[in-house]
């Protein structure tokens, strides 16, 4: 199994232009050989008012691996944005139709990847590429 | 002028996954204004796993405009053309001197764009896991 990942990334606000095209292929923590095997998919409309967990690290299989995160604002309005927060800490706000991939350690049981909407309710969708996630008995 | 970024994301995990593909023309904050600043493509190399200041957003020449529509591109590009899938760079924001939080782990290869507060002391902060030496290539778009 594999997954790749690849960005273009194009810029004229250089003299020269900036153009980049890098892909990877996402690996379990330390391997060359053995692939992220696990994806949880989803989508949200996320109100404002709120900070909320999107993907929760109170996971020891997912514990300084090598996690990989695609969250995509789906807003149309360019007004309305999401706050991403890990741990308290802010990474950045993701405008309408703006993404991030990112590495995602899930160091310990607060760093979760938090999110908050504001200016109206935001739709997201979001893509997690693991090593493996504790279920919840039944 | 326009910065635009695509990400492509294929994989069989999932028979029927049929992947993601998504453009995002990097816009001022709120707006659908052109982001217009950028640091430049730049390149660093480490050989110490002590935590560095990759990007100090106090250091800027050009003053960004804080909490804003900012984007960080790290690649992990390894080093004399040698990529190492058992070795990453610790990516964090914070301060070196005081608190960081973990973003993941960059390993030989990986990439990642993520949206930044340009806030002073919330530096984009790397450590390498290793002492061999790594190279990152990175640019930052900001207002």
């Amino acid at each position: 199994m594999a997954t790749t990942a690849s960005i273009t990334l194009a810029s004229d606000l250089l003299t020269d232009a900036i153009s980049v095209s890098d892909s990877t292929t996402c690996m379990k923590a330390g391997s060359a050989s053995d692939d992220l095997d696990q994806m949880e998919l989803g989508c949200v409309e996320i109100a404002t008012g709120t900070n909320f967990d999107l993907l929760n690290a109170d996971n020891a299989l997912n514990k300084d691996k090598a996690n990989k995160v695609y969250v995509c604002n789906d807003s149309t309005d360019e007004t309305y944005y999401v706050v991403i927060t890990i741990d308290a800490i802010v990474l950045g706000r993701l405008y309408a139709g703006d993404w991030m991939f990112i590495p995602w350690g899930a160091e310990d049981a607060t760093a979760d990847i938090e999110i908050q909407a504001y200016t109206g309710t935001n739709k997201i969708s979001y893509a997690w590429f693991h090593e493996g996630k504790t279920l919840i008995s039944a | 002028m326009a910065t635009t970024a695509t990400i492509s994301i294929s994989s069989d995990v999932i028979d029927y996954f049929g992947g993601i593909s998504k453009t995002m023309t990097m816009t001022k904050a709120g707006t659908e204004i052109d982001i217009a600043e950028t640091t430049g493509f730049s390149r660093r190399k480490l050989a110490a796993t002590s935590a560095v200041d990759l990007i100090t957003m106090a250091n800027e020449l050009v003053e960004p405009t804080d909490n804003t529509a900012a984007k960080v591109y790290i690649k992990n590009i390894g080093n004399n053309g040698v990529i190492d899938k058992s070795t990453f760079v610790t990516v964090s924001i914070g301060d070196t001197g005081g608190t960081t939080q973990q973003v993941g782990r960059l390993y030989g290869g990986d990439w990642l764009l993520m949206p930044v507060t340009v806030v002073d002391d919330m530096d984009v902060v790397v450590a390498p896991s290793t002492d061999d030496a790594v190279v990152l290539e990175y640019t930052m778009f900001f207002e």
